[in-house]
């Protein structure tokens, strides 16, 4: 079911009026069922993966947490980590290393078996208790508004919620439409507008101009952060409907002024599960081997982060970008600190946040390119040259395309500079009823207007 | 070693590694009030640690330190375990 549909709002709605009509203790059943029918709804194979992988993980889940010697609760992790792992590399890249085209990509496996090695880690860690209600940890796993695309949910995060059932106070509910509305913005008023244009120059790189392939890979950021971050600001606020609160997954990325706090800020949902299933483990083998051992986990680190994307030397080289930038600016951090006091803080916020986003842009050639011969190309045939005009730097957008996508830039940037300061929708529900309903009314006509409706594919159900 | 003493060489441990002569710690300090101790350099801070006390943490007593005072009285064991 795509999440920007009718079917979605129906289902939604009716999900929300059974869900605050029935008796508290009958919650779960209805997010469980509303979740049902929406991962199953096109493809009965996706509710049937990912109700095995819930399963699995349930019972793998009770016995990890049966008490059992040290010895047998290790023969129990590794090996149900290792068969979900095997199940989700065997889906995600078994089409693309064999070139089968039988096999289904069962829609968001990535984002859950990820979920579920976190659930049996932290068990085996000892951070927490295995789920004994089956109907709370299907939620878990399978909430329809995080299903698609995440958030990557922790099982402390989530889990309490679920068994308590949430009762949502006016305020949350008014701030998770707020948030919905600023998701449907980022979708379709800048996403949508851009992006077939972008795509057209990535598809025909080779008889693309120089500057036009400069402003695809610059703009290309910015069409991924509005598509992912509109998306999980629509789960987040469907999520606040039902009184759940969903982790953040994006902070004001392009306000980082290295690229390791881009990471902080970028998909943080999994960053933050690398860096602590991966990263932290790693470096903590290899912490006797000085600089060498950060350097090598980090550097694996983000080539796991890259491949998690898809199979391919493309994603692979997308991940080493970010590891090895992040491993050059933990040994110039000293130099950094010199040149700041030399330009000032703000001078120099503000060219390390652009460095930080060319870097960034430059790597996404590797991400959105469909091999590597082809970005070498892309990058090698960078320039500011046109081949008839100057016009061609709008890369086939037309004046009107132009303005909209503009303007929701800048509107964009606006709304994620005031929240770095304050938080803008909090403050907007305790300002005047008719500046409040002036803003409502205004940003919906904007949407109506100018928002390319009738779109279903967000960039991030692919992986 | 007195606790004091195990703080004071900790604090000259994270100022050398983190690069900062003005960095003052606590019991209470975490890693968020720190300039500079994140994830990144958080295990070189522990391999020093052991290293200077001649000690070794496992994962898990790592993974469960949350302040620098839960820090000092790890070292504290550890080195009274040794001794």
């Amino acid at each position: 079911m795509a999440f920007i549909s009718i079917g979605f709002a129906v289902l939604t709605g009716i999900c929300f009026i059974l869900y605050y009509m029935l008796p508290a203790r009958c919650r779960k059943y209805v997010l469980l069922a509303a979740s049902c029918i929406f991962v199953g709804y096109s493809n009965t194979m996706f509710l049937a993966a990912a109700v095995s992988v819930s399963i699995f993980t349930y019972c793998a889940g009770i016995i990890l947490d049966s008490g059992w010697g040290k010895r047998r609760q290790g023969i129990v992790f590794w090996s149900s980590v290792g068969l979900l792992l095997f199940c989700w590399t065997g889906f995600r890249y078994a089409g693309t290393l064999t070139g089968w085209t039988g096999i289904i990509f069962p829609l968001g496996i990535s984002f859950y078996t990820f979920q579920a090695v976190s659930y049996l880690t932290e068990i085996y860690w000892g951070e927490e208790k295995a789920e004994r209600d089956l109907p709370a940890f299907m939620l878990y796993m399978m909430l329809f508004m995080k299903f698609l695309a995440g958030p990557i949910e922790r099982p402390s995060d989530l889990l309490p919620q679920i068994r308590k059932g949430g009762s949502p106070s006016y305020g949350m509910m008014s701030y998770g439409m707020k948030l919905i509305v600023v998701g449907l913005f980022k979708k379709l008023a800048l996403a949508d507008h851009i992006a077939p244009y972008i795509d057209n120059i990535f598809a025909s790189a080779h008889t693309a101009s120089g500057v036009q392939l400069l402003m695809a890979s610059l703009l290309y950021p910015i069409e991924l952060y509005a598509d992912f971050s509109g998306y999980t600001d629509m789960a987040i606020g469907t999520a606040m409907l039902f009184g759940i609160r969903l982790s953040d997954n994006f902070r004001q990325p392009f306000f980082a002024c290295t690229t390791a706090d881009f990471w902080r800020r970028w998909h943080m949902s999994l960053s933050f599960w690398v860096r602590d299933y991966i990263y932290v483990p790693l470096t903590s083998v290899t912490r006797g081997w000085g600089h060498w051992g950060v350097a090598m986990s980090l550097i694996t680190t983000f080539v796991i982060l890259g491949i998690w994307h898809g199979a391919g030397w493309t994603f692979v080289i997308y991940g080493l970008i970010q590891g090895i930038v992040i491993l050059w600016e933990t040994h110039t951090s000293g130099t950094r600190n010199r040149v700041r006091e030399l330009m000032g803080g703000r001078i120099f916020s503000a060219v390390s946040a652009v460095r930080t986003y060319l870097i960034f842009a430059f790597s996404l050639i590797f991400f959105r390119s469909p091999s590597v011969r082809d970005a070498l190309y892309f990058i090698s045939n960078i320039s500011f040259r046109a081949d008839s005009s100057w016009k061609e730097m709008n890369i086939g957008m037309s004046d009107h395309v132009c303005i909209v996508a503009g303007a929701a830039l800048v509107l964009m940037w606006a709304y994620d500079f005031f929240m770095s300061r304050n938080d803008l929708l909090e403050k907007l529900g305790k300002s005047p009823a008719p500046v409040r309903w002036a803003v409502y009314y205004l940003v919906t006509i904007l949407i109506l207007a100018y928002g390319k409706i009738g779109t279903e594919n967000f960039i991030y159900l692919q992986f | 070693m007195t606790d004091s003493e195990i703080m004071e060489t900790i604090t000259s441990i994270f100022r050398m590694v983190l690069k900062r002569e003005n960095i003052i710690l606590t019991e209470t300090t975490t890693a968020g009030e720190v300039e500079g101790w994140d994830s990144l350099t958080n295990m070189t801070l522990m391999a020093e640690t052991e290293r200077h006390f001649g000690i070794r943490f496992s994962f898990r007593e790592i993974m469960k330190l949350r302040n620098i005072g839960d820090l000092c009285r790890l070292v504290s064991e550890k080195t009274g375990e040794r001794d």
